[in-house]
């Protein structure tokens, strides 16, 4: 077992869930809010990692977070190194690739919320903010647990990107989905076998816990 | 006795609220001005004729651009017609809205709503009277002195020898606090037992307003002969 794999798998699935879960929830909260074109297309935009190859989006910001685009130059000028090939690269790169997964079961959630009790909520003097926070937020509290289990395990189980957008280095963007396609390409199937089966687990442990919560709270995953 | 004259004043003072409403939903035009004088208004008409949609714009719902109301009051509580409890607060809390309020505020309105014994139970475990006690107890906590309440059919689906009860007890507390209250009502009977100044609506425009014996003469005739014929 590569237990640095492992850590860093687990120290990059935490960061990013807690990263996009500060961008998706105002996101979704927005696209929830009403309807019209603007919010068609982000939401389009926003489902593409569903249906792009992974290694498409990994090849787009390769290029993106490169020398060959202005903003990836004042990124290298900022960082005096690329975003590519970083812990810091693979990070954005799970954000991206796993945006769908945080949004669009928070999107559901919110839309869920009856409107009328904020509108209420706001008769009664409440701040919008207030109104997010006490209300909306805690009748959203399920999909919002669903949205951070989703973007994790999405994040640990991801393959393309990382590979195109982080290579294989060890500590810095060497997952255990990039070590278990090493090991086999190593011949060493024992160690695959075990990279394997933690991953296995790991996913399927997690299925449990969300469906045992949402057979015993009703409707999690929609 | 001197206490139920001051109780009971024409107008309260500082409200006088004019209203001038411009809004469009689906094919109704709202088009509607009036004033609000009295301690007790009611809007009058049949489904569909705006009444509801005339208090959201008030309440502030419906885009600024489509109201002007003079004086601006900064919080014009509504309860709306089917309650919107929040479901995952208590009773008080949903009167309190898990904000300070002082306790004894809050507790005598629940007893005025005769809601004390239900303070602790979820919405979900309510019936459909006891919820609607709960919207205009929790719109009534809520309402600033001196200002206006909006309530859309209040009395709804709620018991009527209860109704006979609180109703009394509601009139001396919006008194002492000198709150007016516009309501809605589809219903003859009880636009006549709130004695109140009445705002008659048909097709988004106002055709008659004044108290309730001379704008509702004809429908309490109606009323009569159908109970008598």
């Amino acid at each position: 077992m590569d237990s640095q794999a492992l850590w860093l798998t687990l120290r990059l699935a935490l960061t990013t869930t807690a990263l996009l879960l500060a961008i998706a929830l105002p996101l979704a909260w927005w696209i929830a809010s009403g309807a019209g074109a603007i919010r068609a297309l982000t939401q389009a935009v926003v489902a593409l990692p569903l249906v792009l190859p992974p290694t498409v989006l990994g090849f787009y910001l390769l290029v993106a977070l490169g020398p060959l685009t202005a903003p990836g130059r004042l990124i290298i000028r900022i960082l005096g190194h690329p975003l590519a090939f970083s812990f810091s690269g693979l990070v954005l790169g799970s954000m991206l690739y796993s945006l769908p997964f945080a949004v669009q079961p928070l999107v559901a959630g919110f839309r869920a919320i009856d409107p009328a009790l904020g509108e209420v909520a706001s008769t009664l003097g409440a701040s919008p903010l207030r109104i997010f926070r006490t209300i909306t937020l805690p009748l959203a509290k399920s999909s919002l647990i669903a949205a951070a289990v989703l973007t994790f395990t999405h994040t640990v189980g991801e393959f393309g990107v990382v590979l195109m957008l982080g290579g294989n280095i060890p500590g810095a963007t060497r997952t255990l989905s990039i070590a278990l396609y090493d090991q086999v390409q190593d011949f060493n199937y024992a160690a695959a076998n075990r990279t394997a089966g933690v991953l296995l687990v790991f996913s399927l442990l997690t299925l449990i816990a969300i469906y045992w919560r949402g057979a015993s709270r009703r409707s999690l995953l929609g | 006795m001197a206490e139920t004259d001051r109780l009971e004043p024409v107008a309260p003072e500082g409200l006088r609220l004019t209203v001038n409403i411009r809004h469009r939903v689906g094919a109704l035009a709202i088009a509607a001005d009036f004033q609000l004088t009295k301690p007790w208004t009611v809007l009058f008409g049949p489904s569909g004729s705006g009444k509801s949609t005339i208090l959201r714009v008030i309440a502030g719902l419906i885009p600024q651009d489509a109201r002007d109301i003079e004086p601006r009051s900064r919080r014009i509580p509504l309860a709306p017609q089917s309650p919107s409890l929040f479901p995952h607060w208590n009773v008080s809390d949903n009167l309190t809205m898990r904000r300070v309020r002082s306790p004894a505020e809050i507790e005598e309105i629940l007893s005025l709503f005769r809601l004390g014994h239900l303070q602790h139970k979820l919405p979900r475990a309510l019936s459909g009277g006891e919820a609607q006690r709960v919207n205009v107890a929790r719109a009534m906590a809520w309402a600033a002195r001196g200002g206006l309440l909006l309530l859309d059919e209040p009395f709804a689906g709620m018991d009527t020898a209860l109704r006979d009860e609180i109703l009394p007890e509601m009139r001396t507390w919006l008194a002492k606090r000198d709150v007016s209250i516009l309501s809605v009502t589809h219903d003859v009977a009880e636009a006549f037992q709130l004695a109140a100044e009445v705002i008659k609506i048909a097709d988004g425009k106002v055709i008659a307003q004044g108290p309730v014996e001379i704008v509702l003469s004809e429908e309490r005739q109606r009323l009569l002969n159908q109970l008598h014929g």
